[in-house]
């Protein structure tokens, strides 16, 4: 299995490699369709029946392993399909503009291990756990390093890639550590063999292991430190794919862990609690500083943490209101988390597709260089607000389903009086992210798209080509349908919830279809009723006299567009709320209030993040100072190197006599 | 059907004259003649019938949005149901809906605001937004405290009991009642939050995001300003009502009555806080709600501490 995997993964490279350097987009367009192809129809074939199994084969550590294709694993099939096909249609126009830069190998080596990562992040969701789980894992990590690996002349590209690597390798350790345990009491290491453990040891340990394993990959706080770094030093249509499907392959693992049967009272409790509380904070920690980004894409990895944060609350509402005997609960729970997974998934990688639409026409992606953009790039900046309006969980479109569907879940936890204070939790953090989503992306949208330009840049901004436009529309379709036909696609995802949560979901058809059906008209009636208004508004105004003007400065005659609001004041009122949780680093001086003529000054502050500096730079910190010794053995010389191997020798030789070795 | 167009009926009825008691009030407390009860109406005719002004720096986002504006708003006013009449629109889960909606409204009016390029409305909308999102988790524990009285997430549902709740519970919905007054100050732009009638555009906040808006457009969004008002206002009095006498023709007049002198009384009465304040008077609201959701717990579980 391994070898014809292997030879495979050669001949799409040998492919990739071998074609001319402006068509080896168009070979890997090709590689991934027919694989994306192939993986909808197993993944319909999983949808209409029971599970279907691919292959079945020993590996040499964990004992018996398949390739098994169930209705989650359809689910994320179908996720990673979608995006995967958008972003290699999105690369062609995005990697145009290094083909100069960069030599034949270079970009070979890119699309090879972008087909590379969409493989291996399909076998890690049909794997059944194991050897070839952390085999695809592992995969899936060294090929998204090499795409973060992209601009590799770019010194802080290169930091944040290896931050990456080691970060997932931390990962890794704990899965390994996880499996390893699995097989000892269970004898084997696939998922499904958590259900004899369970039977066998306590469930705990195991559950914190694998789940820290996992959350590293989802971004899970205090875990999350390697997105906003790597996402911003990643090509765009790498961190849409990254940010919207890869980070999601975690939640996938914490949702296998979470599905034991027979798992309940307590212990299905206390891991629902788990859930809960690392979503909640992860959650508000992700969407606060989101808010204080100015860098488009450190601010979209930001809300990647927060949207991982809210499936968490949905999936630990789902976990505590089954351990309270509320299938109900847990079933709206469970339905909201995973179709909250797949709009995410639409939704994030259109808005990475539009940070690089902005990012290959102005050369940056600091806010505020940016302003009235949406002139100069029309469709982009509609495109752009449309994810916006799906992000912010706003009505007509499909984040507010899910949001909607969790909230439900909750009032009903509420109302029947199931563990309230938890639900309460929820309510109260999921409101308070809502809340602060509508601050941040309304800042990013207005600060680069609205308004006057704050830098010359601007006006040479032109739309991006049709291909690109055309790779965006693929999520946006979907987008829209779920908006606004909701009833239908809770349909699959009431059947995936229902494998999961091991319980028979009628309950949730009954609940939800009258739910979601009114929405879908309620929706349908909103969007009638703005385009009536308008209409109304427009001949109201066919007669009268309509003229243009400068904007009123409330008497203030000498504007300039220096004066606009920025990302920073914008979001000033919420960075004092939130001064605790970050350290700021200030690059200049702003201006004293006693300076009556001030000079010009140059001014850059940052919002970092407290535990960056807590947990991620220790390690590297550490690093340095071992290797200063270690380079003080480095001598140079022939003889110290001779006396170093005789020393091991003697060490050897004496712990033998002691009977030690 | 009859009752429902009663109940539509009846909540324009509210929308409309809430206004005109707020300025009655005023001017009555300020020993002022005042205008005409139905003046703020004449006010939004005249509107109606005039051209319009737009900035050169804004796109078509800009003429949009006061529609949305309306539309989300109007769409929000037509799931509240007035005591126990049923609402035009109702589903499960509406509270939830009717919140986002009103969460969209105020999204579109803060994009249209920084559309101009203009410091002072990027200043009222930078301020629209933070307040917006402080008095979101007030809302909804506000709304989740009905919920848990009642027992259902849906308007109809929760106000469609038709009785007189438990005497034990009085408080606790007095107070739910006095949290959406404040809602209702705060996401109208009212006084100790923010100054409709002040003179100094920096200190605006919802007012100065319309500085550029004028004709049709500014008759828009008074409108929807107007339907906002009264989703609060009638929430509140709900509220109450659930307590004395759970009837509309109770309610309706209370909604009026109770919001429209609530309002004009602590205008007259007192100044605006001062802008840092603003944020801590809003978290201490959330605050209160998060008490008022737990007292009504330990109240509906007979729980004695």
């Amino acid at each position: 299995m391994y070898l014809y995997s292997l030879l495979a993964a050669i001949i799409i490279a040998l492919v990739i490699f071998l074609v001319p350097k402006r068509y080896k987009v168009w070979a890997a367009t090709g590689v991934v369709s027919l694989v994306a192809l192939a993986a909808m129809a197993v993944a319909v074939m999983a949808f209409m029946g029971e599970t279907v199994e691919l292959v079945k084969f020993t590996t040499p550590f964990f004992g018996e392993e398949s390739l098994a294709v169930d209705k989650l694993s359809a689910l994320m099939l179908v996720i990673i399909s979608v995006a995967s096909v958008a972003t290699v249609l999105y690369s062609r126009g995005y990697v145009e503009g290094y083909l100069k830069r960069f030599s034949e190998a270079h970009i070979s080596m890119h699309y090879t291990a972008l087909v590379t990562l969409v493989v291996s992040m399909m076998l890690v969701v049909m794997s059944s756990g194991g050897f070839s789980f952390l085999f695809a894992w592992e995969l899936m990590t060294i090929a998204s390093f090499m795409l973060i690996l992209f601009e590799a002349d770019r010194q802080e590209v290169r930091r944040a890639a290896l931050n990456y690597l080691v970060m997932m390798h931390i990962g890794f350790l704990f899965l390994v550590v996880g499996f390893v345990m699995l097989f000892n009491v269970a004898g084997s290491a696939n998922f499904s063999a958590i259900n004899d453990y369970y039977e066998h040891a306590n469930l705990l340990p195991l559950f914190v292991v694998l789940f820290i394993g996992f959350g590293m990959k989802a971004g899970l706080f205090p875990m999350h430190i390697w997105l906003p770094e790597a996402h911003p030093a990643a090509p765009s249509h790498v961190s849409a794919i990254m940010s919207g499907v890869m980070i999601k392959t975690g939640v996938y693992g914490i949702i296998r862990i979470m599905q034991v049967e027979n798992l309940e009272g307590d212990m299905l409790f206390t891991i629902g609690l788990i859930v809960l509380v690392s979503g909640a904070v992860t959650g508000l920690w992700g969407v606060i500083f989101a808010a204080m980004q100015n860098d488009v894409k450190r601010l979209l990895a930001y809300s990647s943490i927060e949207n991982i944060g809210v499936i968490l609350i949905g999936l630990g509402i789902a976990a505590v209101g089954h351990a309270a005997g509320s299938p109900l609960v847990g079933m709206c729970g469970m339905c909201g988390a995973l179709l909250h997974m797949v709009n995410h998934s639409l939704f994030k990688t259109m808005l990475f597709f539009s940070a690089g639409n902005i990012y290959s026409k102005m050369h940056t992606t600091a806010m505020n260089q940016m302003g009235g953009l949406a002139k100069h790039m029309p469709i982009t900046a509609i495109m752009m607000l449309f994810a916006t309006v799906a992000i912010c969980a706003l009505p007509p479109l499909n984040g507010f389903v899910s949001e909607l569907l969790i909230y439900i879940g909750m009032f009903n936890g509420v109302s029947s009086g199931y563990e309230v204070l938890y639900s309460v939790t929820g309510i109260i953090v999921l409101s308070l992210i809502g809340g602060i989503v509508v601050l941040a992306f309304t800042k990013l949208y207005s600060v680069v798209f609205l308004g006057s330009p704050r830098s010359h840049h601007v006006a040479e901004c032109t739309e991006v080509d049709n291909l690109r436009i055309a790779a965006m529309c693929i999520p946006a379709a979907f987008i829209l349908m779920i908006g606004l036909a909701p009833q239908y696609i809770i349909l699959p995802i009431a059947d995936v919830a229902e494998q999961v949560t091991n319980s028979v979901n009628t309950i949730a058809v009954k609940h939800f279809a009258p739910t979601l059906s009114a929405l879908s008209y309620v929706s349908i009636a909103f969007v009638v009723v703005v385009v009536l208004l308008y209409v109304i508004k427009r001949s109201a105004q066919r007669n009268r006299v309509v003229s243009e003007g400068p904007t009123w400065g409330c008497g203030f005659t000498a504007v300039n567009t220096r004066m606009q609001y920025t990302g920073e004041s914008f979001s000033e009122g919420l960075e004092n709320i939130g001064k605790p949780l970050m350290k700021n680093t200030v690059d200049g001086r702003a201006v004293d209030k006693d300076e009556i003529f001030p000079m010009p000054h140059r001014y850059r502050i940052r919002h970092n993040d407290k535990i960056d500096s807590l947990l991620g730079r220790w390690w590297v910190q550490m690093m340095h100072r071992i290797n200063e010794y270690v380079m003080r053995l480095r001598t140079g010389k022939v003889n110290n190197y001779i006396t170093f191997a005789l020393l091991f020798f003697v060490v050897v030789l004496i712990l033998t006599l002691c009977g030690v070795l | 059907m009859l009752i429902k167009l009663l109940n539509t009926l009846l909540m324009v009825v509210v929308a409309l004259s809430i206004t005109g008691v707020i300025n009655r009030t005023r001017a009555v407390l300020a020993g002022r003649r005042g205008t005409r009860f139905l003046q703020h109406i004449y006010n939004v005719r005249l509107l109606l019938r005039k051209g319009a002004v737009y900035s050169t720096t804004t796109t078509i986002l800009f003429r949009i949005a006061p529609c949305v504006y309306l539309g989300a708003a109007l769409m929000a006013f037509l799931f509240i149901p007035i005591a126990n009449l049923e609402p035009l629109f109702s589903f499960h889960g509406d509270i939830i809906l009717v919140a986002y909606l009103l969460a969209f409204s105020r999204f579109a009016l803060i994009l249209a605001a920084m559309d101009t390029g203009s410091s002072f409305e990027g200043m009222g909308a930078a301020r629209e937004a933070l307040y917006g999102a402080l008095v979101e988790p007030a809302l909804m524990m506000g709304l989740a405290t009905l919920a848990l009285f009642c027992g259902d997430s849906s308007f109809a549902e929760i106000f469609s009991q038709g009785q007189v709740v438990n005497i034990n519970f009085t408080v606790v919905l007095l107070l739910v009642a006095y949290i959406f007054v404040m809602i209702m100050f705060i996401e109208g732009g009212r006084v100790p939050v923010d100054d409709p009638k002040t003179h100094l555009e920096l200190t605006m906040i919802h007012e100065v995001m319309c500085l550029d808006y004028s004709g049709v457009d500014l008759a828009m969004i008074q409108i929807a300003g107007w339907l906002k008002n009264s989703i609060f206002a009638v929430i509140a009095a709900n509220a109450v009502s659930a307590v004395f006498c759970f009837h509309w023709e109770f309610a309706a007049p209370l909604a009026i009555l109770g919001a429209g002198l609530s309002v004009g009384i602590v205008e007259s009465l007192r100044a605006r806080n001062k802008l840092s304040r603003n944020t801590t008077y809003i978290l201490t609201i959330s605050a209160l709600s998060a008490l008022v959701l737990l007292v009504g717990f330990l109240l509906i579980q007979d729980i004695n501490i």
